[in-house]
């Protein structure tokens, strides 16, 4: 995003300093109870300022995320989904509102928030168990212990026999399947997940979201899931969230019942998957 | 039904290709030499020794050294590999923190461009009269003036290549460092020097090439101190051609040499780096 348009600043400005580099940060808020607000992202406002206009790409983002609950943002294409996720990450500063985990404000990029991004960011240097074993490396874990917690991740993602494979040699699901378990070695206490299988063709899709699936059943996480596919957020999530057209808002949040695995082809899945569509559908007509 | 005995090409085959460059390459040198021989006879001078003259100098300089002061052609080369070790070493001190953060600095980039754009065009063999009167030593020494000049040569396109890199990193890798937690020293050192490298030995490669020729042209300028090009000029103003065109062979083939190891060593670093460039 090297053309990325100047930002006016209005609140304090992110500071590398302010950097989380510490393994574990799901610790931090251990004394935050399962389904109790973790995250809260605040009136979010993205202005993007090019020489001649303005352009409001975010408008009044507010969203409590909770612990333990996977949540995804769907929305229009190009209503500035990655744009809100990139703010949580610390990696854009919001011209103004305010990302807090727990009571500490977000003011940088670190690793209380990982993040798996689209077209994977795999260091193409390194091999898949270097990758995995990177965010580990800058908090200073001990080589033995992030080597052993490298490949038990490793193999939760299914790629145990290429551990020392070099990025190249991967298919692209193979790619953000490093990318996955180099985001969740860290314990982060978010995972924000941009359209992690939007890349990828619809069948390696389904396997990937399957085995996102087991992950979550296995060690509950707290994710936040940008898609644009519906059926992706319907089939993964617990609360679905839809965005309005740019300046994006919230539209409306829709609880998703039923525990994981979902069977798509429910009734109540179609339903759901139906009135999502209509949601999408207004926003259209509204231009 | 006839047994089919003859040779097929066949490209996918890896041997057979080698074979095909080889047998291409073979054919050309043999055509080059044979247009050498016919010039050589049809222009009947002294500075035009046929092959086979110069083949036999390129012998006997090996065999018995230099005609002239008897010094041992590896005296010769020695000098000329280190001048050029020299320069090399020189512009990479220079060159490779001054790349990174230009290309890191925008401001720093648009604040040294113009000089190096000015002083770019200028040949490096330029630079060779006023570097030989500044930094030939008490003892007539003028290993480290010969060294400038391949530093000259040298350092531009290693700068040139360290910074492209550094603009060239994807801005994503960068973000995926940050969210993993990483700090701006360690983003630096983990993530922009690494993507760095195959920029930088695609800089060597060139810079080698450029740095060999420079150090045969510097040393043209310098009859005193031992390199090939101090040979060269030696053997030409004594009236030996044949042993002149054997210098000029050594420098060729010395020349193919180093640039084909930093060939290969660009391809290597480049397969393990994960760049296809």
């Amino acid at each position: 995003m090297s053309d990325e348009p100047k930002i006016k600043i209005e609140g304090e400005k992110f500071k590398a300093k302010d950097r989380v580099r510490a393994d574990r940060t799901d610790e931090l808020y251990k004394d935050i109870p399962e389904g109790s607000t973790l995250m809260k992202i605040d009136n979010l406002h993205v202005v993007y300022r090019t020489d001649e206009k303005e352009t409001i790409a975010v408008e009044n983002f507010t969203l409590d995320v909770k612990k333990g609950e996977l949540i995804s943002i769907v929305g229009p294409s190009g209503c500035g989904k990655t744009t809100i996720l990139r703010c949580i990450a610390g990696l854009l500063q919001p011209t103004s509102g305010s990302v807090y985990l727990g009571d500490k404000l977000c003011t940088s990029p670190g690793s209380d928030r990982g993040m798996v991004f689209q077209d994977f960011a795999l260091f193409s240097w390194r091999s898949v168990i270097q990758n995995v074993e990177f965010g580990m490396e800058v908090a200073g874990v001990p080589k033995e212990e992030r080597h052993d917690r490298a490949l038990r991740y490793i193999k939760a993602v299914g790629l145990e026999k290429f551990a020392d494979s070099r990025i190249h040699e991967l298919s692209g699901g193979m790619k953000q399947r490093v990318g996955i378990a180099r985001a969740l070695v860290m314990h982060p206490a978010v995972v924000l997940m941009d359209e992690p299988f939007g890349a990828l063709d619809a069948q390696t899709r389904n396997i990937l979201q399957d085995m996102l699936v087991k992950i979550v059943e296995h060690s509950a996480r707290t994710i936040l899931f940008v898609t644009h596919s519906v059926d992706e957020a319907l089939y993964l999530s617990d609360r679905v969230v839809v965005l309005s057209k740019r300046p994006s808002s919230i539209y409306k949040i829709i609880d998703v019942p039923g525990s994981r695995p979902r069977d798509r082809t429910s009734p109540e899945f179609t339903e759901l998957r139906k009135t999502i569509l209509g949601y999408l559908e207004e926003q259209n007509v509204m231009e | 039904m006839s047994v089919n005995m003859e040779f097929r090409y066949d490209k996918h085959n890896k041997y057979h290709r080698l074979a095909r460059s080889i047998v291409i390459a073979a054919i050309s040198l043999t055509v080059m030499i044979w247009l050498w021989w016919m010039i050589s006879i049809i222009a009947d001078k002294p500075a035009i020794p046929t092959p086979y003259d110069t083949f036999v100098a390129l012998i006997d300089l090996f065999k018995y050294g230099d005609p002239i002061h008897d010094v041992a052609i590896s005296v010769y080369i020695e000098a000329s590999l280190k001048k050029l070790v020299q320069g090399f070493f020189l512009a990479l001190i220079v060159a490779l923190p001054l790349g990174l953060i230009m290309g890191r600095f925008k401001v720093l980039r648009e604040f040294f461009t113009p000089m190096i754009e000015v002083l770019r065009p200028i040949a490096p063999i330029a630079w060779a009269p006023i570097f030989f009167i500044l930094f030939t030593g008490a003892d007539g020494d003028t290993t480290w003036a010969s060294s400038l000049v391949v530093f000259i040569g040298i350092v531009f396109p290693l700068m040139t290549n360290v910074m492209f890199g550094v603009t060239k990193i994807d801005p994503v890798t960068l973000d995926a460092a940050k969210t993993l937690g990483a700090s701006d020293l360690q983003i630096f050192i983990k993530v922009m020097l690494p993507s760095t490298v195959p920029y930088l030995m695609n800089g060597i490669k060139i810079g080698l090439g450029i740095g060999w020729m420079c150090i045969v042209a510097a040393e043209l300028y310098d009859g005193f101190n031992p390199g090939l090009g101090s040979y060269l000029s030696l053997m030409i103003s004594n009236s030996s051609y044949e042993q002149a065109f054997a210098g000029i062979i050594l420098i060729s083939v010395l020349g193919l040499l180093t640039t084909g190891l930093a060939e290969y060593i660009h391809k290597k670093v480049n397969k393990r780096m994960g760049v296809d460039m």
